[in-house]
Formats: structure tokens, C-alpha cells, sequence
């Protein structure tokens, strides 16, 4: 590593991985938890078409998120669904760079790349933004929304806000551990504040996850897959005649 | 000191515990996120979008809630957190209780178009199941859960009065097409077919039995009814009980098993066919060597094998077609009964939405068993009264016997100018049958009863359907009332020549409106019959006879006991009218 790095921004690189084990760790049990419990049999003859079988189910199940004209509601309000697309495109990407960022950030040094990633953080803070605000003021929202709700929901606001703001120190940081000549870069300051916030609020956020509602994207496999099984073999999944339903 | 709970709360908790070892009830409680994308798909919402506890993840987090304080990681250990609350008192059952009975028909809506696949109708009925478990359920699902456990039918027909409606249907098939060959086989050992109905056929509705047995004759079937294990419907189903599940449904195979027939056909019935063909197996954990198919397929095949012809213009009346829940979003049937309607139908309107995205009926989920939440059920049917009314169709078809009274009462309550019926009325009228069968004459018909004004009270939807159903044929004008209340104002406004009462009514029984009408002056002589199906051996405290002795007051001009015989019913009536008159 370069010497102008801060100990502090040093302290937590070194961590990052002894983070992420953890949270690969509290998820191996979350995952062996959810296999402790049976999957139930369905012993009724298979029925529907050719093509609709338990596994064709499964699969058309586990991807209906990435088809949105199978889904009723967002049929009818598609903004809900480019929202929901942009803030999991962030988050998700807020998740690689944290990665990238600190054992590659010579991947981030060309300017037009970071600027791309700036947009994407930039719709998902404001998606996030927009969504903290309907859970607040929408009274049924605010009924169904439990501290965990807003306080993930906010977490994740905060952290894709200072994810914006860090990425731009992706060239200087690769110079900072020698991934990059200075010569290669238009700054070689660092910003130090906002990079030792957001490498502890990042740390922070891989431990926190696995135990608040962000993990369900570690339920979210099992639930679609055991819903379109049944859903396949009882002729249901893929569903038929989708253009007839709502069409007039 | 940790909270006490109450016994049945405790016995809740426990059992809650040995259900949630299933994995796909765990995941549909562990994987909610509350995005509110199922919210404006529930008709509930929709038609009380001022009141957010219609929500489907606020009534699925009041179990939720008390799940996660016993088994999610974070709400042991944090509970109010994650908004987890383990249940204490009985006063808070009884609040499950309007919820996963009165607020939530189990329709599915939502499950279909939740992105993490949560399926709240499977674990609303595991809730239900749970306080069904401590005797928590509204009490008509008792009385219907009972029925099927005891007589092994959810209507509580019994067998000889089953066996009297086959007789009877048989001989009315037999003198409209003037042919003693006509028959409804009972029991007969290796029938290829063993059709199996929904009580209601028998006890409100025996036109469908003859209008199948007529679709059965002519497609010359090898057919027959059993005379044990005939009832398809399951209120394992409503109750979430796979043990209900499991006695009603092996009883229904077992008489497949021994008649030795080669498939079993269901009447048109969304939950019978949904409990008969997919859950009944799981429950009744039998591997079944006998295929099952819905009528509608067995009617299909017979028009398009050329076993049977319709002639469309016979059903020229627009008609529309609406999906059972359970037959469309459980079951995936939604092309097939459309295929038959353009077969018999000459003028058909699609409703929208449609398919498995189509609106419940209301009545759904037991619905129609649960008098106490009528009046929510009847707010909440607006957005399918809606629908109905955009189609512009004057009759609306549906291949479910529950659909067909939740229907029924939303269309009467809305003033919708539609009625409800089945595909298998629509395709027995277009039957046509072949010259040499042709009725050689025509019956008869007359009508003694014509332009007398008729009240019926009764609180079961199901009993006044069928009453002015029959009273109607017979040329009579016909009120309705839920209750003793309603039926004394329409008493007064309709100046009625008749009123059919029951005995069991919400808030003012059915005696007391008789004494009241006795008091009164003007009514002491309004002819009354009762018609009620519970007697001092049902219950003692219902003795008749002794409260008109003890208030000194005449008998009522005629009892007909339930199950209703409409023969019996009319002789009755017509006695009581003709006499007067
Ligand atoms: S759509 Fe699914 S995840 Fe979203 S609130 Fe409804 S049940 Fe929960
Ligand atoms: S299952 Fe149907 S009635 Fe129940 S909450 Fe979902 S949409 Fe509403």
C-alpha cells in the first residue's frame, strides 16, 4: 500500500473480508435453517399442459421477477417496476464496488466508467429516497412497517448517498495501493472522511444485513422456487393465455 | 416475569410451532418485505380503500408476528425490531380470528402477483386451521365442519334424502323425455364413471344433478352415482384441518376403490375440485390409481368427440364468465370452461380482469357459511358487482356452486339485472336430442300459486336462493330477509300473503317474531310456515311447542322440515293458501 493512505481506511480494507465471512457464515446457517424444515409433496396427478410441470413452474417462477407482464400489479403501474429494477441494479452494485473498490479500484479508473456508476447510484438514492417517503406518509405503509422497515430502508439511502460519493476516489485509491502510476490520474487526494465513513457504515451494513429484511434475497430463491413447483405441477405456472387477461 | 398466556393461546402457540415445520409455510412468513405490491390486488382493499387493515401484509403480520417471536432469529432476540408479538389472550385470538375468517377470503389474488412468491392463502388457512384447533371460528364454519365430519357431507344431507333427490330427479329426466330408460345409476361396481357433486345439488339445487344425468344419458356414459363418499366439497379445505381433509377425501376415493370405476368426475365446484383432485391426496396421504377430472373436461370432450350436440342459439342471452378462485388461480382451469361457453353460447362477454387475474366472488374461502361478516363481505363484492355490470351480460356462468351464491347475493344486493348459472345448465339446454328420444308430451304445467306474495326469512343465503327459486317457478312474487328485523319491515311495506320462517335467526329468533306477529292486531292472522331444519333433539332449547303453550298462542299454519323437499314445500304452501282463500 501506498504511504498517504489513512490507518483508519487501511484498518477497514484489511477488515472487509473478515466482514463478508461473517455474513457468508450467518447466511450458511440461514440456509441450512431454512433446508432443516421438510418441503411438502404433492401427490396429485401432475395436470395442464405439456409445458407446465413442476420444474417448468419452478423455473418460470424463479424469473417472473424479470418478467413484469406476468405480474398483475406491475402491469398495471409499471413505474413501481423500472423504481424496483433501478434500486436493485444500485444496491446490488453498491454491493460489487464495495468489493471492486477496495481490491481492484484500477477497474474504476476510467472516468466515463465511474460517471455510469454515478447515474445508477444517483436513481437509486432517489428511488430509495422515494420509497422511504411512501413508507412514511402512506398510511397503510406506515402499518405494515416495522423499525427494521425504515431503519434498513434508510441504511441502504444513506450508504448507496456516500457510494456516490466515494466511487469518484476510485482512481486515486489505486494509485494510494499501487495499483495505478499518479502519473495515470488528474487528482491523487484522497478524501478521507467520507472513505472511512463509508468503509465502517459498509461494514456495518454486511453485518447488519443477514439478521434485518435485506436478506430476503436469501429466502427469495427457495419461496419462488416451492411456489412455482406447485404452481407447475397443478397447470398453473407458466401461466396460459396472458394477453387475454387484462387486454381490452 | 414473563407474560402469562392464556390455555388456548398457549395451545396455539404450540401447534403453531409443529405447523411452520413445513418449509413453504415458513418461507411465505419469513419472506415478506413488505412492498405493498399485493395491496390493490385484493378486492377487500379495493373496496375499502380508506381502511388499511384490509391489507394483505397487515392481516398476514398479525400471524406473522407472533411467528416471528417464536421462531425468526431477529425476533426472539429483538422483537419489536422486526415487529414480532407473540399472542397472549384469548381476547387476541378472537381478533386472528376476524381476520383470517371475515377479512380474507383466500383467494390467491395477491399470492400471484407477490414478487417473493408469499402465498397467503396457504398459510391464512394454516392460521385458521390453528384457532379452529381451540374452537375459535365463526359459527356456521362449526355447524357446516361438523356436518361433514358427522354425516359425512357438509350440508348434513342425509343419505335417504340424497338417495330420494337421485329418485326423484330421475323420474322428473324420465317424464320430460317421456323415457323409462332414462336412470341415475347408484353404485354401479366398474362404471367407468363415479360422479361426485356438491351437497348443494342435492339439497338446494337438484336441476344440475338431472341436467348432468341428462349430458350422461345422451353422451351414452357408463356412469354412476355413489351412495357413500358422493360429496366432493371439503371444509378441510376452509378450516385449513387436513384431518377434516383427509376423512371427507378418503371417503370419496374409497367408494371410487370399491365400485372398481375407471375415473371420477366432479361436479362444477371450484373448492371440491381444488380439495378432491390437488389437496386431497396430501391430506388423505394416498397414491390414487383412478385419474379425476372436472366435469367441465368430460363435458368438453363430449362436444367435441360428437358424443353429444349443442346448438348455441339455444343460450342466446349475453353471458359471461367468471373464475373461481380456486378453480382458475389454484387449479389453472380458465380455457377449458371458455371453450364449452363457445360451444353452447351464442353472445359471450369477457369480464376484466379475467384468468388468474379475474376478482373473487366474495363468497369464497367459506365465506358464505360466516353470517357475522355478511355486511363486509357485501361492501367488499362492489368491485365485482362493478365488473359484472361493465360486462352489460345478463347472465353470468361459473363453474362453482360457491361462486354461484356469492354471486347470487351480490347480483340481489347490488340490483344487478343478471342471473347465475353453470355450464352444465348451459349445456344441457343446448342439448339437442336426437328425434327418436323427443318427449312425446309435454307436461302439464300449472300454477296454483301464481301472484301470491311471498316473505322468506331465513339467514342462510343458500335456503332463501333456493326458497325463491321454487317459489318463483310457481308464479309467486318473493321478498327476501336475513333476519327477523328486516322481515318485520318487509312485512309492513309488502303486505305479504305468506311468510316461510325459520327458526335459527342472528339477533331476534324466529319465535319471537312468531309471537310478535300474533300479538299484533293486524298480523295475528298472517299465514306462517315454518321451515327449519332444528328440533328440540337438536338443540333443547328450541321446544316449539311448549313456547306456544307458554304464550298461549295458536300453532303456525305449516312446518316443513330441512332438507327441503320442494314437493313437500309447495303441498304445504298451496294447503295453506287455498285454504284461506
Ligand atoms: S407483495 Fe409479497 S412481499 Fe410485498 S407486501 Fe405483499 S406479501 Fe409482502
Ligand atoms: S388471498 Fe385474496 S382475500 Fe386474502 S388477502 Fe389475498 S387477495 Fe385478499
Amino acid at each position: 500500500m501506498g504511504n498517504e493512505i489513512n490507518p483508519l481506511v487501511e484498518f477497514a480494507v484489511h477488515q472487509l473480508h473478515w466482514v463478508l465471512l461473517f455474513m457468508g457464515t450467518v447466511y450458511a446457517f440461514k440456509i441450512r435453517w431454512i433446508l432443516k424444515h421438510p418441503a411438502g409433496k404433492d401427490r396429485q396427478a401432475p395436470t395442464g399442459e405439456a409445458n407446465q410441470t413442476s420444474k417448468s413452474g419452478a423455473w418460470y417462477s424463479l424469473f417472473s421477477i424479470a418478467m413484469p407482464w406476468t405480474l398483475n400489479s406491475y402491469r398495471e403501474k409499471p413505474m413501481m417496476y423500472v423504481q424496483f429494477v433501478i434500486f436493485h441494479i444500485c444496491v446490488a452494485m453498491s454491493i460489487t464496488m464495495t468489493i471492486v473498490f477496495s481490491y481492484r479500484p484500477v477497474w474504476l479508473s476510467a472516468p466515463a466508467t465511474i460517471a455510469v456508476i454515478q447515474v445508477i447510484y444517483a436513481a437509486g438514492f432517489i428511488v430509495g429516497l422515494y420509497r422511504l417517503a411512501r413508507r412514511v406518509f402512506s398510511p397503510v405503509m406506515r402499518m405494515i412497517s416495522s423499525p427494521d422497515d425504515y431503519f434498513s430502508m434508510a441504511l441502504l439511502v444513506v450508504w448507496v448517498g456516500f457510494s456516490f460519493l466515494v466511487i469518484g476516489q476510485a482512481p486515486a485509491f489505486a494509485v494510494a495501493i499501487g495499483q495505478l502510476d499518479a502519473s495515470q490520474v488528474a487528482s491523487t487526494q484522497l478524501n478521507e472522511i467520507p472513505l472511512i465513513a463509508y468503509y465502517f457504515l459498509t461494514a456495518f451494513f454486511l453485518i447488519y444485513v443477514p439478521f434485518s429484511k435485506i436478506s430476503h434475497y436469501i429466502f427469495y430463491p427457495f419461496t419462488r422456487w416451492h411456489f412455482g413447483q406447485t404452481m407447475g405441477h397443478r397447470g398453473i405456472y407458466p401461466l396460459k393465455r396472458i394477453d387475454k387477461m387484462k387486454a381490452r | 416475569m414473563g407474560k402469562t398466556r392464556s390455555y388456548k393461546a398457549q395451545k396455539v402457540v404450540d401447534l403453531m410451532k409443529a405447523k411452520t415445520k413445513s418449509r413453504q409455510i415458513m418461507l411465505s412468513l419469513e419472506s415478506c418485505v413488505k412492498c405493498g405490491q399485493c395491496i390493490d390486488q385484493c378486492h377487500y382493499v379495493l373496496a375499502n380503500p380508506d381502511d388499511p387493515t384490509f391489507a394483505p401484509p397487515y392481516k398476514a403480520d398479525k400471524l406473522r408476528k407472533f411467528f416471528k417471536a417464536h421462531e425468526d432469529w431477529t425476533g426472539k432476540v429483538i422483537p419489536w425490531w422486526v415487529g414480532a408479538r407473540s399472542i397472549y389472550t384469548d381476547e387476541e385470538l378472537e381478533e386472528l380470528k376476524d381476520v383470517v375468517f371475515g377479512k380474507c377470503t383466500g383467494c390467491r389474488r395477491c399470492s400471484l402477483v407477490c414478487p417473493m412468491g408469499v402465498d397467503m392463502a396457504t398459510f391464512n388457512g394454516m392460521a385458521r386451521n390453528l384457532l379452529y384447533s381451540v374452537g375459535i371460528m365463526p359459527e356456521g364454519v362449526w355447524a357446516v365442519a361438523k356436518d361433514q365430519w358427522e354425516i359425512g357431507n357438509q350440508m348434513g344431507v342425509l343419505k335417504e334424502d340424497y338417495l330420494d333427490t337421485l329418485e326423484w330427479m330421475e323420474e322428473e329426466l324420465q317424464s320430460k323425455h317421456n323415457d323409462p330408460s332414462i336412470k341415475i345409476p347408484i353404485d354401479k361396481k366398474g362404471a367407468d364413471i363415479m360422479y361426485t357433486i356438491n351437497p348443494r345439488e342435492a339439497k338446494y339445487d337438484p336441476r344440475s344433478i338431472a341436467d348432468a344425468a341428462e349430458i350422461f344419458h345422451f353422451a351414452g356414459a357408463d356412469w354412476c352415482m355413489p351412495s357413500e363418499g358422493w360429496d366432493m366439497t371439503n371444509f378441510g379445505l376452509f378450516v385449513g384441518d387436513p384431518s377434516l381433509g383427509a376423512a371427507a377425501s378418503s371417503r370419496l376415493y374409497t367408494a371410487a376403490q370399491e365400485l372398481g370405476v375407471n375415473k371420477v368426475v366432479i361436479s362444477e365446484c371450484g373448492h371440491g375440485y381444488r380439495s378432491t383432485k390437488c389437496e386431497g391426496p396430501n391430506w388423505a396421504k394416498m397414491d390414487l390409481d383412478f385419474p379425476m377430472e372436472s366435469s367441465v373436461i368430460t363435458m368438453l370432450d363430449y362436444i367435441k368427440q360428437g358424443k353429444i350436440k349443442v346448438d348455441k342459439s339455444k343460450n342466446s342471452e349475453k353471458v359471461t364468465y367468471h373464475d373461481s378462485c380456486n378453480f382458475a388461480r389454484s387449479c389453472g382451469m380458465t380455457e377449458e370452461p371458455r371453450e364449452v361457453l363457445s360451444l353452447v353460447c351464442s353472445d359471450i362477454q369477457e369480464m376484466y380482469p379475467n384468468r388468474q387475474w379475474n376478482y373473487c366472488c366474495t363468497g369464497g374461502g367459506g365465506a358464505m357459511s360466516m353470517s357475522e361478516y355478511a355486511p363486509m363481505r357485501l361492501k367488499s363484492a362492489k368491485i365485482k358487482a362493478e365488473q359484472l355490470r361493465a360486462t352489460g351480460a345478463k347472465i353470468v356462468v361459473t363453474s362453482c356452486h360457491n361462486c354461484v351464491d356469492g354471486l347470487t347475493d351480490l347480483i340481489k344486493h347490488y340490483n344487478l339485472d343478471m342471473k347465475v348459472t353453470q355450464l352444465v345448465n348451459l349445456v344441457a339446454n343446448a342439448l339437442v336430442v336426437p328425434a327418436s328420444k323427443m318427449p312425446k308430451v309435454m307436461k302439464e304445467v300449472s300454477m296454483p300459486l301464481a301472484g301470491k306474495k311471498i316473505l322468506v326469512i331465513d339467514d342462510e343465503p343458500d335456503v332463501r336462493i333456493f326458497l325463491t327459486k321454487i317459489f318463483k317457478e310457481n308464479g309467486c312474487e318473493v321478498f327476501e330477509a336475513p333476519d327477523a328485523n328486516q322481515g318485520m319491515r318487509i312485512i309492513r311495506d309488502k303486505n305479504p300473503d305468506l311468510v316461510s320462517l325459520d327458526m335459527i335467526l342472528p339477533h331476534k329468533t324466529g319465535e319471537k317474531l312468531y309471537w310478535e306477529l300474533r300479538k299484533d292486531e293486524k298480523y295475528k292472522k298472517l299465514p306462517v310456515v315454518i321451515v327449519s331444519g332444528y328440533t328440540k333433539i337438536d338443540d333443547p332449547k328450541i321446544d316449539f311447542d311448549a313456547f306456544l303453550e307458554d304464550k298461549g298462542i295458536p300453532a303456525p299454519q305449516g312446518f316443513v322440515e330441512k332438507p327441503i323437499h320442494p314437493d313437500v314445500l309447495i303441498e304445504t304452501i298451496s294447503g295453506v293458501l287455498l285454504e284461506k282463500v
